[in-house]
């Protein structure tokens, strides 16, 4: 089922989301009354602590929760003007794999099958017909995600690669569909500092090349900073504030919007635009974490 | 994997031993006539006992009969049965093919409703499936082997005539070729079952648990991710990542089959190692009671290492290291 | 169980383990499995104390009718030489329950107390130790206790013996785990610190704590030594002076082509048996492993 785009409507919108989870005794109310948007070839970040009901705010979205007892899921998630509350599995399962949306996830040692080798998982996440075979496509996807030596990669098990090169895998599998919509829980969250500019320069540069919109999640505000025109601040399950990087960054509303800069310029360097454009300060270099 | 399989090597030698040494130490502990203890209800002349003290080191120290008992397992040599007439070793060798065959016969059927039963209750969001495959693999598990053996003779071999009531072929066989096959399945099929109704159920719920861990890795909600139908996360994610305990599993249970083996081998009169372990305690031939514990032994601890070995090279994050 | 001592004085560790023993059992009865266990065990029990009210014959007299087919005067027909099966089945009732929670029990201790040193002392004790419950494990249970019965005999209490043999390593295992878990946890290092004894450390201060899964341990264990004996007894090796369900069956084995209540009723008995404790034991730990589960495989 393919569905054209709302004419001026966004891309992704969300309304009034709550997803509140059972864990043993307790009520968790994860994520409590959300609404946000994204355009076409938008890029937004979504920051806040650990807590804070991002991540899971993140798979509510994508219908990708694991198997915990939902107490509660309300609200209203539109991609492309197709209510994802109320379509069928196979609807859904089209949009995974041609030209919808794709997940990558914080840590690609544990959401990469440690049984299988790299190339074969990436190929599972092909969809669509083509003429190219399937072993080129892959290289290529695994090219594109930044792999040095792609022939060679597509051998390995996950546990023979380093924590980088498991992302970018990660990647690869996202990209294999042509998604326009890429979510990032914590994409760099797990890799070492240099590592992580490097993945942040991957994505960015994917952003541009093919007009994909992004939704980054992570607590820190430096990488938020690094890859997003527009910015929600997440606390407690609710949206605390949003707006536009650089409005936010040189005037938070919230007070604990401003925690969360200082927190963060204390280790960063200044935040540019998505386009990589204006700085407002020397940058300094070698990110210390 | 070089330094794995040593290591493992390192563990079962000492504890073969150690085994040997215990069943040795308790035989010597028997009260009463050593002797006597050892070769069972049969009389025995002056002579008789004369030659078997000197050839069994029951006069001297506990230390040489066990370095005696060694020696001769090194050669092959697991006593004498003087109930049967035979080298224990050789009766053993007899035996044990039989029951090996109903092992493999009665995984056959088991493995496969396993898994399946394992996978299904698993994998469904039914609550009331998984709760009634659980309740039926409980209620499998805690029905006495024996018994269910009796039944199963008692209803399909008496009541509906389908199958033989005991024994591993007639008395005459005149059969050949296919007919012959036809007629050796008619005849282990009860058997087997009662079998596979004896390990069915562990392996159920080990799988059952294997699939329940897997899915809830992170790799499944990856697979998800990628738009896979719900069979091809299960058999490209789900059966290969669940399959591994299972296989130590299975491994295990081929090594402590003997177990079962022991009832069943009994009401079917299966003429393989358990009946002939029954039968030598029963007349108190201690000599064959004890090469045949010994033998089971030294055969759990080799399978339970191969399937060690199998499992390291299966693991991929064994087998290449990280 | 009474705490004579001033109000503000704390409840010795056992009255406290005794108490959440007492509300531990309550709760079984209220989970599903639980309380179905416990009604069986109650039934069991009942039948195993008034046998001699309930069953109509003596077991053991021979005066009626040979492998008569189950009627009014004999519900569960007779055996070859005329015994009430029904008399039989209720008199093994005690039997099978003596030696299921005698084995159970001397396990608990046996496999207890070595795991317990094993687990607190670590170092070469646990070693040796371990390795001895290793080398028991190795070995199918019935096996050992077949080696026990040839070598020994088979009267009451070597059975008894040659069954805790058999089960002891499980437990032992269990306590193990328990004992290195709590032994670094804070109130032992607090008993530690106020000089209190090792064997208080190790019998008032931490065995309370580790009991819970031990029980349920203990529950499948006397399931397990209730089949053993009757496996014995089916092959004709238990003590002939006990009426037992596995004697029965063996008895049943000859004739089962021409009189299957001979079979039917005591492997029922057994199955019952069985069943009983092993629901119980879910029940148990039902409560003393509470987890979450997830269900099934989502789209």
């Amino acid at each position: 089922m393919r569905a054209t785009s709302v004419e001026g409507g966004p891309l992704l919108s969300v309304r009034n989301l709550k997803v509140h989870l059972r864990v043993g005794e307790t009520l968790v109310r994860a994520v409590d009354g959300i609404d946000f948007a994204v355009g076409e070839g938008e890029s937004i970040g979504i920051v806040g602590e650990s807590g804070s009901g991002k991540s899971t705010l993140a798979r509510a979205i994508l219908k990708l929760l694991p198997n915990v007892e939902l107490a509660a899921f309300e609200g209203e998630v539109h991609f492309r003007g197709i209510d994802l509350a109320g379509i069928s599995e196979r609807a859904l399962r089209d949009l995974r794999r041609h030209r919808g949306f794709s997940m990558i996830f914080q840590d690609p040692l544990g959401y990469l099958n440690p049984t299988k080798r790299v190339g074969a998982q990436v190929a599972e996440a092909i969809g669509g017909e083509s003429s190219t075979p399937v072993g080129d496509r892959v290289q290529k996807l695994l090219a594109d995600a930044g792999l040095p030596s792609p022939s060679q990669v597509v051998r390995r098990f996950p546990h023979e690669l380093s924590g980088g090169m498991r992302q970018r895998v990660m990647i690869a599998m996202a990209l294999a569909s042509e998604p326009v919509l890429l979510v990032a829980d914590e994409p760099t969250t797990a890799l070492d500092a240099t590592v992580q500019l490097q993945v942040l320069e991957t994505l960015r540069r994917l952003h541009r090349d093919r007009k994909m919109a992004m939704v980054i999640i992570s607590h820190d505000l430096g990488v938020i900073a690094e890859l997003c025109d527009r910015i929600y601040v997440m606390r407690a399950g609710k949206m605390v504030e949003s707006g536009d990087t650089l409005e936010i960054f040189e005037s938070p509303k919230h007070p604990y919007t401003a925690q969360l800069i200082a927190l963060s310029t204390r280790r960063h360097a200044a935040p540019v635009g998505a386009n990589g454009a204006f700085p407002s300060e020397a940058s300094r270099p070698g990110a210390a974490r | 994997m070089l330094r794995f399989v040593l290591f493992r090597l390192l563990h079962a030698i000492p504890l073969l031993i150690a085994i040997i040494f215990v069943i040795l130490l308790m035989l010597q502990l028997i009260p009463g006539d050593p002797v006597q203890a050892m070769v069972g209800d049969f009389p025995v002349s002056p002579d008789f006992r004369a030659a078997i003290t000197k050839q069994y080191h029951l006069d001297d120290p506990f230390f040489v009969r066990v370095y005696s008992y060694f020696l001769n397992l090194l050669h092959g040599d697991f006593g004498y049965s003087y109930q049967f007439q035979k080298p224990v070793l050789d009766l053993i060798v007899e035996t044990a093919p039989r029951t090996i065959l109903l092992t493999l016969v009665g995984f056959l059927i088991a493995i496969p409703v396993g898994v399946t039963i394992g996978v299904i209750s698993g994998t469904t969001r039914n609550k009331a499936v998984d709760r009634f495959w659980t309740s039926a693999t409980l209620i499998v598990y805690a029905i006495p082997t024996f018994w269910f053996g009796q039944l199963l003779v008692i209803v399909l071999a008496v009541h509906f005539g389908w199958f033989p009531t005991q024994g591993m072929g007639p008395l005459v066989s005149r059969a050949h070729g296919w007919s012959w096959l036809l007629e050796r399945a008619h005849y282990i099929a009860l058997p087997a079952l009662a079998f596979a109704a004896y390990e069915g159920p562990r392996f159920a719920r080990i799988m059952r648990t294997s699939v329940a861990d897997t899915l809830g890795q992170g790799y499944i909600i990856t697979a998800r991710a990628k738009g896979l139908t719900r069979w091809a996360i299960i058999r490209g994610h789900v059966l290969r990542n669940s399959s591994l305990p299972l296989v130590t599993v299975v491994g295990y249970a081929l090594g402590s089959a003997l177990g079962g083996a022991v009832l069943l081998e009994t009401v079917f009169t299966w003429p393989g190692l358990g009946l002939l372990l029954v039968q030598a305690v029963r007349v108190r031939d201690n000599m064959t009671v004890v090469g045949i514990v010994i033998f089971a032994a030294l055969a759990i601890i080799v399978i339970n290492l191969l399937v060690d070995l199998l499992y390291a090279a299966l693991d991929p994050r064994i087998r290449t290291g990280s | 169980m009474s705490e004579l001592a001033a109000p503000s004085a704390e409840p010795r560790p056992l009255a406290r383990a005794w108490r959440n023993l007492r509300t531990a059992i309550g709760n079984i009865a209220h989970t599903r499995h639980g309380g179905a266990g416990c009604a069986i065990l109650l039934l069991l029990a009942l039948v195993a104390v008034f046998a001699p009210s309930i069953a109509p014959y003596d077991p053991l007299q021979q005066a009626q009718a040979s492998l008569a087919p189950p009627s009014l005067e004999n519900f569960f027909g007779t055996d070859n030489i005329g015994r009430d099966i029904f008399s039989l089945v209720i008199y093994g009732t005690r039997t099978s329950l003596v030696i299921g929670l005698g084995a159970s029990f001397g396990a608990l201790i046996l496999g207890g107390t070595v795991g317990m040193f094993a687990g607190y002392f670590r170092g070469a004790v646990e070693a040796i130790l371990m390795r001895v419950a290793e080398l028991f494990q190795t070995l199918p249970v019935i096996v050992i206790v077949l080696l026990t019965v040839a070598l020994f005999g088979s009267n009451f209490w070597l059975l008894l013996a040659a069954v805790i043999l058999a089960i002891w390593p499980a437990e032992a295992r269990l306590v193990y785990g328990q004992y290195i878990k709590l032994r670094r946890m804070d109130f032992v290092a607090a008993a530690k610190v106020a000089d209190l004894s090792t064997a208080h450390i190790m019998l008032r201060e931490i065995l309370p704590s580790a009991i819970p899964p031990v029980i349920v341990q203990a529950a499948l264990d006397a399931s397990v030594a209730i089949l053993i004996e009757a496996s014995l007894g089916f092959l004709g090796l238990s003590d002939p002076n006990m009426v037992s369900w596995g004697q029965i069956l063996h008895v049943a084995q000859d004739y089962m082509t021409v009189a299957w209540w001979t079979s039917f009723f005591p492997g029922a008995a057994i199955c019952l048996a069985v069943v009983g404790l092993n629901l119980f034991a879910d029940g148990l730990n039902e409560i003393v492993d509470p987890h979450l589960r997830g269900r099934g495989l989502q789209p």
